[in-house]
C-alpha cells in the first residue's frame, strides 16, 4: 500500500495564434513578424479570465496548504511567466510566494510548451538546460525534476533530459508503456536520472471525472480519495493535474477546493505522507526498477500516445508545417526568427484541433480549450487559418535567406 | 437626446478611409474626396477625425486646421515595408485597419465625446473600412454607447463588392453613394442608399487667368485642343477619345489631344491604337515646375496629334487646361460621379461627359453627354461649337455656375440635412427641422438662382 504521495501541477497558458490569419508585411522585421502570429490582446484576455476563476484562488489554497504542512511541486510554462509578467504582477508575485515556500518544489518544464523535444532533441536538450537557470533566476530555486510537454516521455526524451543533467523526469504511467509494472515505484532507464509515473488513474478522477455526474464515483470527497489512494498497491502514487484544475475546468461550484482542502487531512488520517519529487527519489532511489521507453513518445493527453496530436488529418497537416517552420528558420540562422518558430511549436496548436472530424470525449476535452472567439470561422475555417498563420510565417522567412 | 440640428458644438465626425490628404495615400479620387471632405468639416468647425492609411515617415496623429482636423495615420509599421503607397500590402493593411479601428475610435474619439454631451457621426468610404465599421458598431454596442453614434457607409464605386458583408453592413450604418447612377446599380443589388454628392473645393471655381489660357493654345497652334485626365483603363473609353482625334484629322482639322494617364500598362495598347489610326504621339517632359515651364514642353510636343503628358501636373495647371482646350474629354463608360468633368466645368472648360455618375452634366446647357461610344457623336458636337462659337462661351459660363452648386461646403450642407433626418428617423436627434444657421450656408446663391426667386417675384 502506498505510503506517499507526490503532488505536481503544471500552469500553462497557450500564446494562442491570430485567427483569422493576419498578412505579414514582406520584408517584416521579427517584432513585427510576431505580431502578426499571436494574438496578445486574446492572450491577456484568457489570463485574466483564468486568473480570476483559477490561479488566485487555487494559489491561495495551495499557500494555506503548504503552510499547513502539505508538500507539493509546480511546474510552469514560461509562456505563463510571460504573460503573468506582462499582464498580472501581482500574480506573478503570489506565485514566487508560492514556489518560495520550503514545502514547494519547482519543477522544469519545455518552457514554450513545445513540441520541440519531437523534431530536435540536441536543441531540446539546450534550451531545457537554460530554462533550468532561468527559473532559479525568476524563483530562486533551480529544479533537478523536469516534466516536459504534456509529459511526453520517449527513449529519447529520457537521454535527452539525462544529459541535460536532471535528477529526475515524470512521464505518465499509462498500461501500454508500464506492461505489466505498476506506475507506483520509482524507475529509471539504465542512466541516473530517475522517473516517476504518473498514476493516470488517480489523477483523473480529479483532473477529468471530478464534476462528471454520471461518473459512479461522482461526488468525490476528499475521504473516500484518500481511502483509494491508501488502498493503492506500491510505494507512492504520483498525482498529476493542470493547474487550471482548480477553479477552471471544475469551477468553484464544483467542490473542488473543499475537496483539496480537506484532503491533507484525510492522508493525514491514513497515515499518507506528502513528498516532493525529489524527495522521492532520495527515498526510494535505492530501489528503482528499470523500465525500457518506447521509441514513441507517451503523454498524458488523451489515451496517451501521439494520436492526440496526430491522430486526424488537420493536426497532421500542421505539423508539417510546424517543422518546415522550424527548419526553414534555422536555415535564416536568426536567433529571434527560430524562437518564433518554437513558439509556433507548442503542443496546444495540435491539441486545439483535435476535435477536427472527432466526436466523443477527448473531441469535447480538445474543443473546450479552442478559444471560443475562433468558432465563427467555422471548423474548417479555423483549421484553414491556423494553416495560413504557419503559411504566412515559412513565407516571411525568405526576406532572410 | 440631443434637440435641434448637428452643429459643430453638439457633433464630431470620424471618417473612416483607406485614402487620405498624404501623397502616400492619395491614389485616385477618394484620397482627393476624403481630404476635402475632412478639411471642410473642419473649416466649419466640426471636430473631425479622419482615420486612414497614412505615410509612414509622417506622425501618427497630427493635428490641423486650429487641432479641429485630427489625422490617424493608421497601419504605419505596415506601410514602413511597403512604401510605394496605400495599396501596396492591401490585404496586411486592411487586416491591421479592422483590427485596429474599433478599439482606437471606441476609446479615443467616441468615448470622450460622447462624454462631453456630443454625438459622433462616422463616415466610412469604400469595401476597405465595411468590416471596420461593423467591428466598431459591435464595440460601442457593448459599451452602450451605440446609440450616441450615427453611421454611414459611402460607396464611391462598386470595387470588391463580393467582399462585404452587406446583411451586416446595412444593419449598423445608413448606405449612402455618390450619384443616382451608382444608387440605381445598387438598387438592382438590393439596396437602396442614400444619396450625397461628392464636391470640388471652392477654390477650384476662381476665375481661370484667360490669358495663360491664351498662351497655351498659341503654344500649341491647332484648330481643336481636346484633353483627357484619367486612368489608363477601359472604363474611361481612351479609344473613343483617340478615335475621335483620328476622324477630325481625317477632316482635315488640325487637333491635338492632351492626354495625361496613369502608370497603368493599358495606356500602351490605347497609344498602339493611336498609332494603328495613323495618328502621331509624342511625350511632353519637363522639370521646369512653372506654368511657363509646363506650356513649352506643351509646345515642343505640338508637334504629334497626341501628346502623353509624361510629368505631374498640378491642378492650378490643369485648370489652365480644362479652360484653354474645346472640349475636355471626360466620357467614361462607367463613373460614379465624374470629378474630371466637374473640375473642368468649374474652370469654364467645355465638359463631354459620359452618361453615367455626372448627376451635375445637363446637354447643351452645361456640357455635353455623350451616350455612345461612337467617336462620330464628339465630333459632331465639336462641330457644332466651332459652327457657333457664341454656344461655347454660353455653355462654358452655365458650367461656371453649375459648379458652385458641387463645392464641398455644398455637399457637407446635403450630407448634414441627410444626417438630422436619419438621426431623427433613428431617435438619436430630438426636435423638427429648422434651416440651416449663417455659418453653414453658403456665402451667396449662385447668381441664376437668384435671378430664378427674382423673375418669381416678378411674376406675382
Amino acid at each position: 500500500m502506498v505510503r506517499d504521495i507526490v503532488m505536481y501541477c503544471v500552469a500553462h497558458q497557450p500564446r494562442r495564434l491570430k485567427l483569422p490569419a493576419q498578412p505579414i508585411p514582406d520584408t517584416a522585421d521579427p517584432h513585427d513578424i510576431e505580431r502578426c502570429l499571436f494574438d496578445e490582446a486574446m492572450n491577456e484576455r484568457y489570463l485574466h479570465k483564468v486568473a480570476t476563476y483559477c490561479y488566485y484562488p487555487a494559489t491561495e489554497m495551495f499557500l494555506d496548504l503548504v503552510e499547513g504542512g502539505m508538500k507539493m511541486s509546480i511546474g510552469f510554462s514560461f509562456s505563463i511567466l510571460r504573460q503573468m509578467e506582462s499582464w498580472d504582477q501581482n500574480l506573478f508575485n503570489l506565485f514566487q510566494r508560492l514556489v518560495a515556500h520550503p514545502n514547494v518544489e519547482l519543477v522544469d518544464v519545455e518552457p514554450y510548451h513545445s513540441f520541440l523535444p519531437l523534431c530536435d532533441l540536441a536543441a531540446f536538450t539546450k534550451r531545457i538546460s537554460k530554462s533550468r537557470e532561468d527559473l532559479d533566476k525568476i524563483f530562486g530555486k533551480k529544479p533537478v525534476v523536469t516534466d516536459t510537454t504534456e509529459m511526453l516521455m520517449s527513449s529519447g526524451i529520457y537521454q535527452a533530459l539525462n544529459e541535460a543533467g536532471f535528477k529526475g523526469a515524470l512521464l505518465d504511467g499509462r498500461p501500454w508503456v508500464m506492461d505489466w509494472r505498476e506506475p507506483t515505484h520509482l524507475y529509471h532507464m539504465g542512466k541516473e536520472m530517475m522517473l516517476l509515473a504518473r498514476h493516470y488513474d488517480l489523477s483523473d478522477d480529479v483532473g477529468y471525472r471530478f464534476s462528471n455526474r454520471g461518473w459512479s464515483g461522482f461526488p468525490l470527497l476528499a475521504d473516500t480519495y484518500a481511502h483509494w489512494l491508501r488502498e493503492t498497491w506500491g510505494d507512492f502514487a504520483m498525482l498529476a493535474w493542470d493547474y487550471e484544475t482548480f477553479g477552471e475546468h471544475h469551477s468553484r461550484d464544483t467542490g473542488i477546493f473543499e475537496f483539496m482542502r480537506h484532503l491533507p487531512d484525510e492522508l493525514g488520517r491514513r497515515d499518507i505522507r506528502t513528498l516532493m519529487p525529489s524527495e522521492i527519489i532520495d527515498e526510494y532511489s535505492d530501489r528503482s526498477y528499470h523500465l525500457p521507453l518506447p521509441a514513441f513518445p507517451c503523454t498524458w493527453a488523451g489515451n496517451g500516445g501521439m494520436e492526440f496530436f496526430l491522430g486526424n488529418a488537420a493536426q497532421q497537416a500542421v505539423f508539417q508545417l510546424m517543422l518546415l517552420a522550424y527548419n526553414k528558420a534555422l536555415l535564416t540562422k536568426n536567433k529571434q526568427l527560430i524562437d518564433i518558430a518554437i513558439w509556433l511549436l507548442q503542443s496546444d496548436n495540435l491539441h486545439l484541433i483535435q476535435w477536427f472530424g472527432r466526436y466523443g470525449a477527448e473531441a469535447e476535452v480538445s474543443a473546450y480549450f479552442t478559444p471560443q472567439e475562433w468558432w465563427q470561422l467555422g471548423p474548417n475555417g479555423i483549421i484553414w487559418e491556423i494553416q495560413q498563420v504557419y503559411k504566412n510565417f515559412i513565407h516571411a522567412l525568405d526576406a532572410y535567406i | 437626446m440631443i434637440q435641434g440640428r448637428i452643429t459643430p458644438q453638439n457633433t464630431e465626425f470620424v471618417i473612416l478611409c483607406f485614402e487620405g490628404p498624404d501623397q502616400y495615400s492619395m491614389a485616385g479620387g477618394l484620397g482627393v474626396r476624403v481630404a476635402n471632405l475632412s478639411a471642410t468639416l473642419a473649416k466649419i468647425g466640426f471636430q473631425t477625425h479622419l482615420f486612414f492609411i497614412g505615410d509612414p515617415a509622417l506622425d501618427s496623429v497630427e493635428l490641423r486646421q486650429n487641432g479641429k482636423l485630427v489625422l490617424h495615420r493608421m497601419c504605419q509599421w505596415i506601410s514602413k515595408y511597403h512604401p510605394n503607397g496605400v495599396y501596396e500590402a492591401e490585404e496586411a493593411k486592411l487586416y491591421d485597419y479592422n483590427e485596429s479601428i474599433p478599439r482606437i475610435v471606441k476609446d479615443d474619439v467616441v468615448k470622450p465625446a460622447v462624454a462631453n454631451g456630443k454625438l459622433v457621426v462616422v463616415l466610412s468610404e469604400e469595401w476597405h473600412t465595411a468590416e471596420a465599421l461593423c467591428r466598431l458598431s459591435d464595440y460601442l454596442y457593448a459599451d452602450g454607447l451605440r446609440d450616441k453614434v450615427i453611421m454611414y457607409w459611402n460607396a464611391n464605386n462598386l470595387f470588391s463588392f463580393h467582399r462585404i458583408n452587406w446583411g451586416r453592413l446595412g444593419y449598423v450604418s445608413t448606405l449612402t453613394t455618390i450619384s443616382r447612377y451608382m444608387k440605381h446599380l445598387m438598387w438592382r443589388m438590393g439596396m437602396n442608399p442614400l444619396v450625397i454628392p461628392n464636391g470640388i473645393p471652392r477654390e477650384l471655381l476662381r476665375k481661370v487667368d484667360e490669358g495663360l489660357s491664351r498662351d497655351l493654345r498659341t503654344a500649341l497652334g491647332a484648330d481643336l485642343v481636346l484633353c483627357k485626365v484619367a486612368r489608363w483603363d477601359p472604363d474611361k473609353r481612351w479609344n473613343v477619345a483617340i478615335e475621335t482625334v483620328a476622324r477630325l484629322k481625317e477632316r482635315g482639322i488640325r487637333t491635338i489631344l492632351l492626354a495625361r494617364g496613369g502608370m497603368e500598362p493599358y495606356g500602351q495598347e490605347v497609344l498602339n491604337n493611336a498609332r494603328s489610326l495613323g495618328l502621331v504621339i509624342s511625350e511632353a517632359f519637363t522639370d521646369d515646375n512653372s506654368v511657363e515651364g509646363y506650356i513649352e514642353a506643351l509646345r515642343k510636343a505640338s508637334y504629334a496629334d497626341v501628346i502623353d503628358i509624361r510629368f505631374h501636373v498640378p491642378i492650378d495647371f490643369l485648370r489652365i487646361v480644362y479652360n484653354a482646350c474645346d472640349a475636355v474629354l471626360a466620357n467614361s463608360g462607367h463613373e460614379p460621379f465624374g470629378i474630371v468633368g466637374l473640375e473642368a466645368m468649374a474652370a469654364g472648360g467645355i465638359a463631354f461627359t459620359g452618361c453615367t455618375g455626372e448627376d451635375y452634366a445637363i446637354p447643351f446647357v452645361n456640357s455635353f453627354v455623350l451616350e455612345t461610344p461612337d467617336p462620330m457623336e464628339a465630333v459632331g458636337y465639336l462641330m457644332y461649337l466651332r459652327d457657333y462659337p457664341e454656344e461655347g462661351i454660353r455653355i462654358r459660363e452655365a458650367a461656371r455656375r453649375t459648379a458652385r452648386y458641387f463645392t464641398w461646403e455644398a455637399a457637407v450642407i446635403n450630407l448634414i440635412h441627410k444626417l438630422e433626418n436619419q438621426a431623427r428617423i433613428k431617435g438619436v436627434l430630438g426636435g423638427v427641422p429648422t434651416p440651416l444657421e449663417p455659418q453653414f450656408a453658403m456665402s451667396k446663391l449662385p447668381p441664376e438662382l437668384v435671378s430664378t426667386v427674382m423673375k418669381r417675384n416678378y411674376n406675382k
